[in-house]
């Protein structure tokens, strides 16, 4: 096909430019870079294409189908060029600072020949092959699929999977949703984490035992989570409804209305990862050193400011850690959650990324859109990571 | 040493030629989608009567979690070539049982013939509107077992209160049932609810003998297009979207199984008065009335009087005969089909779930036994199927990828009783979604 030259020649072109420029800041070769970047330029924008064959650049394709196949061969080069470029300007490290603490230290206990490490990993590589390589290779292969479960053909749609997303307004409500309830989970989860484990630090009578009684949700499975909210917030005959109703006399529409559901979804899943989050708080308490915050009290500083200056930077690390954590359950692990308590609905209000993908696949058997779609979040939650990493990541202090 | 190799031989020899003298049993394996002692455990001991009653058959029933691990299990088997010789599927997987290749018609099989091992072929004592829902291309495709029909339970209690002394029959009834109900001074938080399901949906359109799908609702040719925005489906629409505005409608937003669920605890605590419910529960719905002391009536579902009624659907699942079996293991599985709907068996099925006596002999036996006179509430869903009027609405959807067009018939419905969105255009958007979904299936799916 006639476009497939020109994209060659292009992606060689910047690989080219990319690698010389970085040989160049490494004052290497600049014509070696350049070569190898060429390579790098044509193995990455093949990454992708030679399984899709180019087929999102045939002209009865639609301008969207075009844009994303762009996208795709600057992925491919992405991944290709740019852990190329890191490794060789480590090796080049090494070479010239034989003595530097970080290789001198890595050389004491390195294996001679390449035999006996790959032996001891075997293990686990074939188990990593078969449960998690193999299955994210069929994924990728399914969601270039019109597939039904059960159907005995399937047909290829190229990239139509992923770039109908666009414009599924069930899928956006869905991503709209995700992103509201992980937000306020993972804030209301770390602010009540904090506030709870901040008090129970505090020397009380019996404070072991509160301890463990606050850790307890965290032992509960999501379901049996989503279980018992749904016989509290139940409209009818629900325990917190017929507080509500005795005492102020309202009663709220938990599970029918679409603005409160959403709500009982966060403050089931808020109080299902509480205890893990005092748990690590209540360890990051115990790591502050006294003597740092009696000097501050000497100085004159008080309780809040205490916390304020002191005790909150040195919490950095773990809140950094939970904030990781937290957003990765918000995302994957209330799926239980939302099953047993709104399944998915009013009007949808609680369908998750994640719910949409168990509804289109499981229940409806659409393997190939489910595939698109589980590959989708799962860029997302590598986005959000590396995100986290770059912005509150660097706000982390980890101590003198 | 010698001696010892003799008596190897002789032992191999023994065990070679001893299923021989044993007449070793044939194997009939049997896989349904219950796992409690009531259904699963009924099946395994009409198995074990059966096994004793035909040395020559060994039936083994096997329990699945549900109906769709038992698919999966069933498309695994047909790939590894070992099939079951019966497996039960729902009644809207139907469609997709028949594309699937992995099932031979009844009919066929029995292939004219008046008796097997004894045991009478009379399918035409199975009540009409069971049979014809399995009945495709003119021929009896799978033996039907559970099946159900959605009926309507009152509190009398309450109703009477009221000064209603029947349970409505019609919308309208219904309707004006809830006013008096409504304005009872201790009146009920609501006056009805159902379960936001899509087989309601499925049995009020067919009450007004509107087809769910075209080409004779998918039973005269495969069905390529699905008519959720047909009049009768607008009709309901809006009826139920002014049950809700006017305060009488209860719709818990609950979803999945917990739809179920809530309108069980609205009516036991009576916090509504009247329920739209699958008949499978009525001896559960019954004792809601004995336990907390009202009077519960069951009766037929309330129908749209400007249309009038034609008839209801079943609901419920069959057992489908798979292809490609020995002879001997096919009549074996045909003859504990045939055994489980002679009469004192479908009717003890009846007696033992709530699910209804399928065959007319059942029904007289139970009648007969004064069964319906003591328990009328348990005749309500045969009576409402056996004096339905046999059309391609009535007889029920043939529809590929029908579990999935149910949800979004489900979807379209949540929409309309909690929006203001205008029923006729949610219908439009669901009858294009679902067209979506049943293109797919006919293009994957469909023989070429």
């Amino acid at each position: 096909m006639s476009f497939q030259f020109p994209i060659l020649i292009i992606a060689t072109l910047l690989g080219a430019l990319y690698m010389a420029l970085r040989f160049r800041r490494l004052r290497l070769s600049i014509p070696l870079g350049a070569g190898v970047g060429a390579v790098g330029g044509i193995v990455g924008s093949l990454l992708f294409m030679l399984p899709l064959n180019y087929c999102m650049f045939d002209p009865e394709r639609d301008l969207i189908d075009a844009v994303f196949g762009v996208i795709l061969i600057a992925l491919g080069m992405a991944i290709i060029l740019i852990p190329s470029a890191l490794m060789i300007g480590s090796a080049v490290e090494r070479r010239r600072n034989p003595n530097s603490e970080s290789a001198g230290g890595a050389r004491q206990g390195q294996f001679r020949g390449l035999v006996a490490p790959f032996m001891l990993l075997l293990p686990t590589l074939i188990i990593l092959a078969l449960f998690l390589y193999y299955p994210s290779l069929e994924t990728f292969r399914l969601s270039t699929l019109l597939t039904r479960l059960g159907a005995p053909r399937s047909a290829f749609v190229c990239v139509d999977n992923f770039t109908s997303l666009a414009s599924n307004t069930v899928y956006l409500n869905a991503f709209a949703t995700t992103l509201f309830l992980s937000v306020a989970i993972v804030a209301l989860s770390l602010a009540l984490g904090l506030l709870v484990a901040t008090a129970v630090f505090q020397p009380i009578k019996g404070a072991s035992i509160y301890r463990t009684l606050l850790v307890w949700p965290y032992a509960i499975s999501p379901a049996v989570a989503g279980v018992i909210f749904l016989l509290l917030f139940n409209p009818t005959g629900g325990i917190i409804n017929y507080f509500l109703n005795n005492t102020i006399g309202i009663s709220i529409p938990w599970l029918n209305n679409p603005s409160a559901a959403p709500w009982v979804v966060v403050i089931a899943s808020v109080w299902k990862i509480l205890g893990y989050n005092i748990l690590f708080y209540l360890a990051g308490l115990q790591n502050i050193g006294r003597d740092l915050t009696e000097s501050a009290a000497i100085d004159g500083a008080n309780a809040i400011k205490r916390f304020y200056y002191i005790t909150l930077p040195l919490l950095s690390p773990i809140t950094f850690f939970l904030l990781i954590t937290n957003t990765t359950f918000a995302f994957f692990d209330t799926f239980g959650t939302i099953d047993y308590l709104t399944g998915g609905g009013p009007l949808r209000a609680t369908t998750t990324l994640m719910y949409n993908i168990y509804e289109v696949g499981v229940t409806n058997g659409d393997l190939g859109k489910a595939a698109a779609q589980s590959i989708v979040l799962f860029a997302l939650v590598i986005g959000f990571t590396i995100l986290q990493f770059r912005t509150a990541g660097q706000r982390v202090t980890y101590g003198a | 040493m010698r001696k010892s190799v003799v008596l190897v031989v002789l032992a191999v020899l023994m065990l070679a030629v001893m299923p021989v003298l044993a007449q070793e049993p044939i194997d009939v394996r049997v896989w349904i989608a219950f796992t409690d002692a009531g259904r699963l455990g009924w099946a395994q001991e009409r198995a074990a009567e059966f096994n004793e009653l035909f040395p020559q058959y060994n039936v083994v029933v096997e329990g699945y979690a549900n109906y769709e691990e038992l698919f999966a299990a069933t498309a695994l088997a047909s790939e590894q070539g070992s099939l079951p010789a019966v497996v039960q599927y729902f009644e809207v997987a139907t469609q997709d049982a028949r594309d699937s290749g992995y099932f031979r018609p009844i009919a066929e099989a029995i292939a004219g013939r008046t008796e097997i091992n004894g045991l009478p072929v009379n399918l035409d004592d199975i009540i009409a509107p069971v049979r014809e829902y399995y009945t495709l291309d003119g021929q009896f495709t799978s033996m039907p077992w559970n099946t159900s029909s959605a009926i309507f339970f009152s509190n009398m209690t309450i109703l009477n209160a009221a000064g209603i002394d029947a349970a409505p029959a019609t919308w309208a009834d219904l309707d004006a049932a809830c006013e008096a109900v409504m304005a009872l001074e201790n009146a009920p938080e609501y006056c009805w609810s159902f379960p936001n399901h899509g087989w309601f949906f499925e049995q009020w359109i067919a009450q007004q003998n509107e087809a769910f799908a075209n080409n004779g609702n998918g039973r005269d040719e495969r069905a390529t297009e699905v008519t959720l925005n047909n009049p009768g489906a607008l009709a309901l629409m809006s009826f139920l979207d002014d049950q809700v505005a006017k305060g009488y409608l209860y719709y818990s937003g609950a979803q999945g199984g917990a739809a179920w669920a809530t309108v069980d605890q609205a009516f036991s605590t009576q916090q509504i008065a009247m329920a739209a419910y699958s008949s499978s529960d009525t001896r559960i719905y019954t004792q809601f009335g004995v336990d907390n002391g009202y009077e519960v009536l069951a009766s037929f579902l309330p129908y749209n009087q400007e249309t009038g009624w034609t008839g209801n659907l079943i609901g419920g699942a069959s057992l489908w005969l798979t292809t490609g079996l020995p002879t001997e293991v096919e009549d074996g599985a045909l003859s504990f089909l045939l055994y489980i709907i002679q009469p004192e068996h479908a009717a003890s099925w009846h007696q033992t779930t709530g699910y209804i006596a399928i065959t007319n002999g059942a029904i007289e036996l139970l009648e007969s036994q004064g069964w319906f006179d003591e328990n009328p509430n348990f005749r309500v869903a045969s009576d409402q199927l056996s004096q339905s009027t046999v059309t391609p609405a009535t007889s029920g959807a043939l529809v590929g990828a029908f579990p999935s067009i149910r949800n979004v018939v489900t979807q379209a419905v949540d929409t309309v009783l909690l929006t203001d969105q205008d029923p006729a255009a949610v219908l439009d958007a669901a009858s294009a979604e679902a067209n979506v979904i049943l293109g797919e299936y006919n293009l994957l799916s469909a023989p070429e």
